[in-house]
């Protein structure tokens, strides 16, 4: 590609200097050559040199020269040459008439930018092959004064034209996701995606392109807009950031997106956030952002927006990642070294992203350096870490690969009594692989895979791992057509096992696994509308549970569950539309529909009667393939945004989604033991809509965003775990679950700064999650029927997050977080039963533990930055929960030896120095 | 590709996570639920129930017992058996209720208060027997397991066990003198036990006991064959219990599906909370309602029962090696009333030395721990003791 370049530049500033309305040369025309030496000669002498020697007249304007002086060391070269050579730097341009006797010399375009394309039509050349399809823009420098011809001019009857293109990193070659592409006159501008294209359509003439992304240089460039074309950006790097003010990526994105709750995460901005044992983690730092809660810090599960955290769909490089916990749930099991970006749908969710209620998680992750081999090598606490990548086929194809393990097993000494005598081992591998084929298509692979295995403080094993991959082909048909093809699988599974007691060793597994195609368009028909639309399927095959003996001695009876098979598809459609300059709608529409295949046993339970095992009439057998009960509807995706000024807007938006899987568990954290189950006859499907409104304002030229977002949000029969329900190995799960319907609405305050030496953000949300479980059919009121919070509503929530960089080696990072206790059911009295005090519970999630605040601390020290040294280093050196204060995760009531004790307890309970160390090669 | 410099972390000073007590203190609601417990003997015993009321958590009350209620097992056949109170709170009848195989039976309660109270109808069920009481030495103690089975094999059965542990101790020194006491009760000097200066066996020979405290239960629902062999209790190496003889006896109930679910979630709810992946407590329901006042919280599950006993003995010298041991050290006391004042922690044990006159000049003493067994334990010989 490299290769490619000087041509195309030459080309380009050809054609450049070729163009003027009514005369286009042709590198075809046979043009007369000349030869001429002159040095430092005034323009208009060296003119009337040229002149004599050929047949050509000159026609300019004797004041634009002024003192201009050029010089000329020419030997039979064409006309075109001579004149590019002499004009260059002057900020003149020429342009040969098709008579080839008229030579016009002007200072500027941009008058001729006015003029309707086809006025000239007649009297232009049609077929200018030299016109350059394909630019590339460089970094800022002195030839950025040049005017970059884009388009043959050939489109008759159209304004606006459409230019598409990809933004990329000049060093490593990998896209630039989410850089701005602006016009500032009229004020029209677009963002990369998640392969660095983009698509912009402009009004024919001369225009300003400003192309920025954070950490990149910004780039300001003089387009002359002729008719559809591609152009190519590559962007270098800013290394001296000293005085910087302008770099946000979003700078207005945040104000012009038309979607509603989205955050934007870059990996650069999570690797500076302090979090426990110094491993950066990309959920922790998610969950700082406004709306986004867990349970605990024993918990990486998500609750969004008063979801619960299977209702959140995690994604990788598009594989749906079921359980990306490490180490008891306390770590995030995706490498910081692998991720570029993470993006959290919290109330838009685009219509191709389907499956689950509350939000979408998509974690984007790197391309390997497409020109050099590179690596970095990490060690912490908890982890050590190695990553390299680099190109395979230079400039056309990269990897990377990337592992994590731990030797973290003494830490546990460290924790709670909870976890004494317990074990953990976990890794986990990512490889990412790229190639271009050509200019219209690429394919990606995607490999991903965490394994975990521990016990807590008993003789069982867990055992649990996510497996995915996947592979991705995009392909461009032309500059307003793309497909993405995407094919995969994904699998989790766990695998419990107790082998102490010979007598009932046993293994006990569970797993699910999910076969999908996806085919996702996006068009771009004019500037008005940009359709996307495709459709997903996918192939869920579920082991709901597999109960073996271990070992000879074991009389323990094996249960094989049946496989559970579904088969979830959607189609979509979503148009996004710009109604006017200032106004614009986001409506797409997704059909999902969901068929639950045989072979499987299904029980029947009576119309109207409670499904309790008592009522069961039977069951009925299935075939296999056979469609045993089908869920569907659709899905509405709707966002408006209307700009107030242009620093500010107001946006207003409805989602629907549907989920057909639901994770069932009665634990406060996500525990790996939790069974995930399909929608059945028996169990019908979650459907969430959400009501939200926002304001959005920036401030000092776009540095500063603040936000203010409210919404209101339904969920309809989320499964809520009935008192003393029995989830593994349960044949009639439906007896043990409720139907549970819930209300959800907040207020989530934002405001971020994310350039200059301070930086990070401030949010405050206030929020509320209440269920309800009071349908007949379950048979069983929860909480007498009564409304009851989620255990992971948490009204208040203030997070600041914070980084203070004193020079470009040495920065200094602080979080500090409070939020209300979360709730949790106490005991309302006690009695004596079986020999021993007992506790009665009172309402389900009643009362709540203490407040939650915590500050943490961290230093950041680069080694030394000359950029061609051979390797960069880099400590960091922190102290989580700075005030050691005991936050508590849970509260509960024993019974020890009969006597009733009340226990709180903090799984960090003092404050908790760290390092962590990096090398980069 | 360099290598990666060999880097050294330094540790972290330790730090600790942790879980201490805690009071919320805001937990003082109405409370004063009916509790039921205890089973309807179809066995060679009579039958007892027990009724009290739940009290608040601050309260600082052993058991409330629900007084001058009226209790009665009925049959679906119309008969019913009355139990009388027999101390407060426990019902029981007379004599073992003799039941038919054939009829279901189920508790109703008319309480004080005039509320009533019926448990769900159970018909008598079959009951195997504890094939045997084994134990293991491992873990670092001495492991009790139970073993049973059923020979009806499609039949998956529930238990609930309970135990009683008791066990012989035996003081340090065996002492033949006591304290002399003038008119006000204060020791004045030692003197002979019995005249014949025998020692006084009834200090040095005692039996502790104690009952499990936690709910212990097992299923053969996973199981191929209805065979349980599953631990009970764990002892200490080194613990007194086994200093001498140690004796454990185990009762089972063989339960409804239904009921076991009871225990299992009493047991979820006291006993396995507070790591990080256990459940979250909930409501407890039991099989008893209240016919006049349906909704009212009722904690209890009766059903009919019987209750299979096995007992065995563990001799000190069947665990070599058990290292129990009891540090005691020796005083030597003057015998006249100052010392003896000044030593009051001390027993006395045997004469050091003697006056010319043969009285007692000094003797040696130890704690009263050390001396007296009864402050540790009971006298009081169980009748089936061995030896």
């Amino acid at each position: 590609m490299k290769k490619g370049w000087p041509i195309s530049i030459a080309k380009l500033i050809l054609s450049l200097c070729l163009m003027m309305q009514g005369m286009f040369a042709s590198s075809q025309v046979e043009r007369p050559k000349l030869s001429a030496q002159f040095d430092s000669l005034p323009i208009e002498n060296a003119l009337l040199t040229i002149e004599n020697q050929t047949n050509y007249r000159f026609y300019y304007d004797k004041t634009a020269f002024d003192t201009t002086k050029v010089s000329l060391n020419a030997n039979n070269i064409s006309i075109s040459d001579a004149l590019e050579s002499i004009l260059v730097n002057t900020g003149l341009n020429y342009s040969i008439d098709v008579s080839e006797k008229n030579v016009f010399i002007t200072k500027g375009l941009l008058v001729q930018t006015t003029l309707p394309s086809n006025f000239y039509k007649s009297d232009t050349v049609q077929n200018q092959s030299s016109a350059v399809e394909s630019a590339m823009l460089f970094k800022p420098g002195s030839d950025d004064k040049e005017v970059i011809l884009l388009g043959r001019g050939d489109e008759s009857g159209v304004n606006r034209v459409t230019i598409s293109g990809t933004v990329r990193d000049e060093k490593t070659g990998e896209p630039i996701i989410s850089a701005s592409v602006y016009i500032q006159n009229p004020n029209i501008g677009v963002i990369t995606d998640q392969f660095g294209t983009f698509t912009i359509m402009l009004p024919k003439g001369r225009h300003t392109l400003n192309v920025q992304s954070i950490g990149m240089e910004d780039i300001e460039r003089q387009i002359l807009v002729k008719g559809e074309s591609s152009l190519n950006i590559v962007m270098q790097s800013r290394i001296l950031t000293l005085r910087n003010v302008i770099i946000s990526t979003q700078k207005t994105n945040n104000i012009r997106n038309t979607q509603l709750g989205v955050q934007k995460l870059d990996i650069k901005t999570i690797k500076q956030v302090p979090v426990v044992f110094g491993e950066a983690d990309l959920l922790r730092v998610v969950a700082t952002m406004p709306g986004v809660k867990t349970v605990g810090e024993a918990a990486t599960g998500l609750n969004i927006r008063g979801g619960s955290v299977d209702q959140n769909l995690m994604l990788f490089n598009d594989a749906n990642v079921y359980n990306p916990a490490h180490f008891f749930g306390m770590f995030s099991a995706f490498n910081p070294e692998v991720v570029k970006e993470v993006e959290v749908f919290k109330s838009s969710v685009p219509a191709k992203y389907g499956g689950r209620l509350s939000s979408v998680v998509n974690i984007t992750g790197r391309e390997g350096n497409k020109k050099n081999f590179a690596g970095s090598a990490g060690i912490g606490l908890l982890t050590s870490r190695l990553t390299l990548e680099g190109p395979i086929i230079k400039d056309k194809s990269s990897f990377i690969v990337a592992g994590r393990s731990t030797y973290a097993n003494w830490l546990l000494n460290l924790l709670p009594d909870q976890y004494k005598n317990s074990k953990a081992d976990f890794y986990d591998a990512n490889l990412l692989l790229n190639h271009e084929f050509n200019k219209n298509n690429t394919v990606y692979l995607t490999g991903y895979l965490s394994n975990d295995r521990f016990n807590l403080n008993s003789d069982t094993f867990f055992h649990y791992k996510n497996f995915n991959y996947n592979l991705k082909w995009k392909h461009t048909f032309n500059n307003r057509l793309y497909s993405l093809i995407n094919i995969g699988q994904d699998k989790y599974e766990y695998k419990i096992t107790s082998e102490r007691n010979p007598v009932n060793a046993y293994a006990l597994s569970f797993n699910v696994r999910q076969s999908y195609f996806n085919a996702h368009f996006n068009y771009f028909i004019n500037s008005k509308h940009t359709l996307e639309y495709g459709l997903n399927t996918l192939l869920y095959k579920l082991l709901p549970g597999d109960y073996v003996p271990v070992g000879s001695e074991s009389l323990a009876a094996p249960l094989h569950m049946p496989f559970e098979q579904a088969l979830e598809s959607a189609l979509y459609i979503s148009d996004r539309f710009n109604i006017t300059k200032d106004l614009t709608l986001d409506a797409g529409i997704r059909y999902s529909m969901f068929n639950y295949l045989g072979p499987y046993e299904v029980n029947n339970y009576p119309q109207g009667v409670p499904k309790r095992v008592e009522n069961m009439t039977g069951t009925t057998i299935y075939a296999k393939n056979k469609i045993i009960h089908t869920y569907h509807g659709p899905e509405i995706r709707i966002g408006i945004r209307q700009m107030l000024s242009n620093t500010m807007s107001l946006k207003a938006g409805y989602n629907s989604l549907r989920q057909y899987i639901h994770m069932l568990s009665n634990t406060a954290a996500m525990a790996p033991t939790d069974i995930w189950k399909l929608s059945d006859p028996n169990i019908s499907p979650q459907f969430g809509d959400q009501f939200s409104l926002g304001l959005y304002k920036n401030l000092k030229s776009n540095t500063i965003e603040l936000s203010v977002e409210g919404y209101y949000k339904r969920i309809k029969d989320y499964l809520d775990f009935k008192s003393g329900a029995i989830l593994v190995l349960n044949s009639h799960i439906e007896t043990e679950v409720a139907k549970t319907q819930g209300t959800a609405y907040g207020i989530e305050f934002l405001a971020k700064k994310l350039t200059g030496k301070l930086n990070g953000w401030v949010g405050y949300t206030y929020s509320r999650i209440l269920l309800k479980a009071d349908q007949a059919e379950t048979g069983e009121f929860l909480n007498n029927g009564k409304i009851y919070p989620a255990n992971y509503d948490k009204p208040h929530d203030l997070t600041l997050v914070s980084n203070y960089r004193f020079s470009h080696r040495f920065s200094t990072s602080f979080n500090a977080t409070y939020s209300t206790g979360r709730p949790i059911t106490l005991p309302i009295g006690k009695f004596r039963y079986a020999e021993g005090e007992r506790t009665l519970y009172g309402p389900r999630n009643g009362h709540r533990i203490p407040d939650y605040f915590r500050m943490d601390f961290s230093m950041n020290i680069e080694g030394n930055h000359k950029v061609h040294q051979r390797t960069h280093n880099s400590w960091t050196i922190g102290i989580y929960n700075l005030t050691g204060r005991k936050n508590p995760y849970s509260v509960y009531y024993v019974s020890e030896n009969g006597v009733i004790n009340g226990y709180k307890l903090s799984i960090f309970g003092s404050a908790i120095p760290f390092v962590n160390f990096n090398i980069r090669f | 590709m360099k290598r990666v410099l060999p880097i050294i972390a330094f540790l972290p000073v330790l730090f600790a996570g942790c879980k201490e007590m805690y009071d919320p203190g805001i937990i003082n609601p109405e409370t004063g639920y009916l509790v039921v417990e205890g089973f309807i003997n179809s066995g060679s015993e009579p039958t007892s129930i027990s009724l009290s009321r739940t009290t608040k958590l601050t309260e600082n009350i052993f058991s409330k017992p629900e007084l001058n209620a009226s209790v009665t097992v009925e049959g679906d056949d119309n008969k019913s058996f009355s139990l009388v109170s027999t101390s407060p709170g426990i019902y029981s009848s007379a004599q073992p209720l003799t039941l038919n195989t054939a009829v279901q039976y189920r508790l109703k309660i008319n309480t004080a208060n005039g509320n009533e109270y019926v448990s769900a109808y159970s018909s008598i069920k079959h009951s195997p027997v504890i094939d045997s009481i084994t134990w293991k030495r491992e873990n670092g103690g001495v492991q009790i397991y139970v073993n049973n089975h059923d020979d009806n094999p499609n039949e998956k059965s529930y238990y609930r066990w309970t135990f009683q542990e008791i066990w012989e101790i035996r003081s340090t020194y065996l002492s033949n003198l006591k304290y002399e006491t003038n008119t006000s009760g204060n020791p004045v000097r030692v003197i002979y036990k019995y005249p014949d200066q025998s020692p006084d066996y009834s200090m040095y020979y005692c039996w502790q006991n104690s009952r499990s405290a936690n709910i212990l239960l097992g299923s053969t629902e996973r199981l191929s064959q209805n065979v349980i062999y599953l631990p009970i209790t764990h002892i200490q190496q080194g613990s007194i219990k086994l200093g001498v003889l140690y004796s454990i006896e185990i009762k089972q109930h063989a339960l409804s599906k239904n009921a076991y679910d009871f225990y299992l979630q009493m047991k979820k709810n006291t006993e396995q909370l507070g790591s990080i992946f256990d459940p979250q407590p909930s409501d407890l329901r039991g099989n008893i309602t209240c016919t006049s006042n349906p909704g009212e919280i009722v904690i209890g599950h009766v059903e009919v029962n019987k209750e299979e006993n096995k007992r065995i003995f563990i001799y000190n010298s069947q665990v070599p090696g058990w290292g129990y041991s009891r540090f005691c050290d020796i005083v030597s006391i003057a015998n006249n009333e100052r010392s003896i004042i000044e030593n009051l922690q001390y027993m006395p044990i045997a004469p050091e030395e003697f006056n010319l006159d043969g009285s007692i000049k000094s003797f040696s003493a130890s704690a009263g721990t050390c001396v007296d067994c009864q402050t540790r334990g009971s006298n009081i010989k169980p009748s089936f003791w061995p030896n």
